[in-house]
């Protein structure tokens, strides 16, 4: 089997199981005591609720929010990030690593030459708040599969950001048709609170997953290397890895 | 050894709780106990109410607890959004198993039927109504040798296990996008995210009104007998109640 077939070839749980791998149901690094045991219940059971995995709801034009929010970081302070704003990201790509055929960077330009998706979606952040918004970018298995598709021992894609933020989603967040590397916002470049130039969009989990700001892509089978190993910035403060919740 | 729901003599006691009974109850308070505690903390760090698919700060709000004199900052300052979320859910499978087990239990048993669910003629209007006047009336000695259920405390607890809890579970997770994804009719059911979580505000309003009087008729039916009967089962029948 091909690389590239065996990444379009799993868009179902069945799929995932079938290959052997438990990823979509447990987390990475699974918690002690009842929050843990908690949190594998909530993952198998929504993902078991998301066997065929089923598209996050897409709006209407008219539910767009009117000025869709900013939150959290709103314009890394560094001067890598500054440089790259200030000359329009003409000099800014995106490596993908890791467990992929062909290891590469590509240009905002390159990317956008890429078939692309549109979708309005809701985004929905942990905190309570949720808005509408129109976004187009590039799906994440036609960057990877330009990148020459991932190996069989792939489970997990890091994103860092340029704020020095990161988090990971599994292969089943992957496969997804709905998982795209997001460069425009309501038909507009993407703008620099929203995460400028590109930014990731996994529409079936909760705000804090959809990293800002990206600078760079890793196919990995392990996620030791990053951060204190628990898979994202925010779960190594002790939040929830998945954020289908 | 008293014998099982009989009456006996004046003076005696009796087991007035089965142990599925007691064990759910008490798991109930904790859990319910960190759900509020936990949803609390969730609520200050975003504390707005909106309606429909969307809200977010500066969109027209339902509710703004700024109004109330707490401000954004200050009730931010209160919150711990992450300790909020990893014990809401935590507790909240704690408590959907532990209802599950309960109305399992209760079913099998007959305790739905047999103790639980107001009869027709306990649904009356007059029934109803002479049931609150006694409550009005304040605690009497025929309250306090009650061993069944009232006809309003059957309708309470009966909207509380088989409306009210699958209500907050629903709305709870309407809001969450993974399930909301798996289930698209929730956000149809309650007209979008911001009005489940809207909902699930005022549920938790209602949850403490509910708990509040539920500690007060306790304690005006005879504290300690009552409280005991829910630990041990013993439950002391009073010498004037018959």
């Amino acid at each position: 089997m091909s690389r590239r077939r065996l990444l379009t070839s799993v868009p179902a749980l069945g799929g995932l199981l079938a290959t052997g791998c438990a990823d979509a149901l447990v987390p990475p690094t699974v918690r002690g005591g009842l929050i843990g045991a908690a949190d594998v219940l909530t993952m198998s059971t929504t993902r078991w609720l998301m066997a065929d995995q089923p598209l996050a709801r897409e709006y209407e034009r008219s539910d767009i929010a009117p000025d869709f929010p900013t939150w959290g970081q709103t314009n890394p302070d560094n001067e890598d990030y500054q440089r790259h704003l200030s000359e329009g990201f003409v000099n800014w790509s995106l490596p993908v690593n890791g467990l992929v055929g062909r290891p590469r960077a590509f240009s905002l330009d390159e990317l956008k030459q890429l078939p692309s998706r549109t979708q309005i979606t809701a985004h929905v952040c942990e905190q309570g708040w949720s808005a509408i918004g129109e976004w187009t970018g590039a799906p994440l298995t036609q960057v990877l599969e330009a990148a020459g598709g991932v190996s069989p021992e792939a489970r997990y894609v890091v994103f860092s950001a340029m704020d020095r933020w990161y988090e990971s989603i599994d292969m089943f967040d992957v496969v997804h048709p709905q998982t795209i590397l997001a460069y425009r916002l309501n038909g507009n470049e993407l703008p620099v609170g929203n995460g400028a130039p590109l930014r990731l969009r996994v529409e079936r989990q909760c705000g804090y997953k959809n990293i800002k700001f990206l600078r760079s892509i890793d196919v990995v089978d392990s996620l030791a290397g990053f951060g204190r190993g628990t898979g994202g910035l925010s779960s190594d403060f002790g939040f929830h890895w998945y954020g289908g919740v | 050894m008293t014998s099982h729901r009989s009456p006996g003599a004046v003076g005696s006691s009796l087991l007035l709780h089965s142990y599925n009974v007691r064990i759910c109850h008490w798991i109930n308070v904790i859990a319910g106990g960190y759900l509020l505690l936990s949803g609390i903390h969730i609520f200050l760090d975003f504390p707005e109410l909106y309606w429909g698919h969307t809200g977010y700060q500066g969109y027209p709000a339902l509710f703004k607890l700024s109004d109330w004199g707490l401000s954004w900052d200050e009730a931010g300052a209160l919150g711990n959004r992450m300790w909020g979320r990893n014990y809401h859910f935590t507790f909240a499978w704690v408590f959907l198993i532990n209802g599950l087990v309960y109305v399992a239990w209760s079913l099998a048993r007959g305790h739905v039927r047999g103790r639980l669910l107001p009869d027709r003629s306990e649904l009356a209007p007059a029934s109803l109504k002479a049931d609150l006047v006694e409550h009005l009336r304040g605690p009497g000695p025929k309250r306090a040798a009650a061993t069944t259920y009232g006809p309003l405390q059957k309708l309470s607890y009966s909207l509380l296990i088989f409306v009210f809890v699958p209500v907050m579970l629903l709305t709870g997770l309407a809001q969450a996008p993974a399930f909301a994804a798996a289930w698209p009719w929730l956000l149809d059911l309650f007209g979008g995210r911001q009005s489940a979580r809207t909902l699930h505000a005022a549920g938790t309003v209602l949850f403490v009104v509910f708990v509040l009087v539920h500690v007060v008729e306790v304690l005006l039916a005879g504290a300690v007998n009552r409280v005991r009967s829910m630990i041990t089962g013993k439950f002391r029948l009073p010498e004037e109640g018959m």
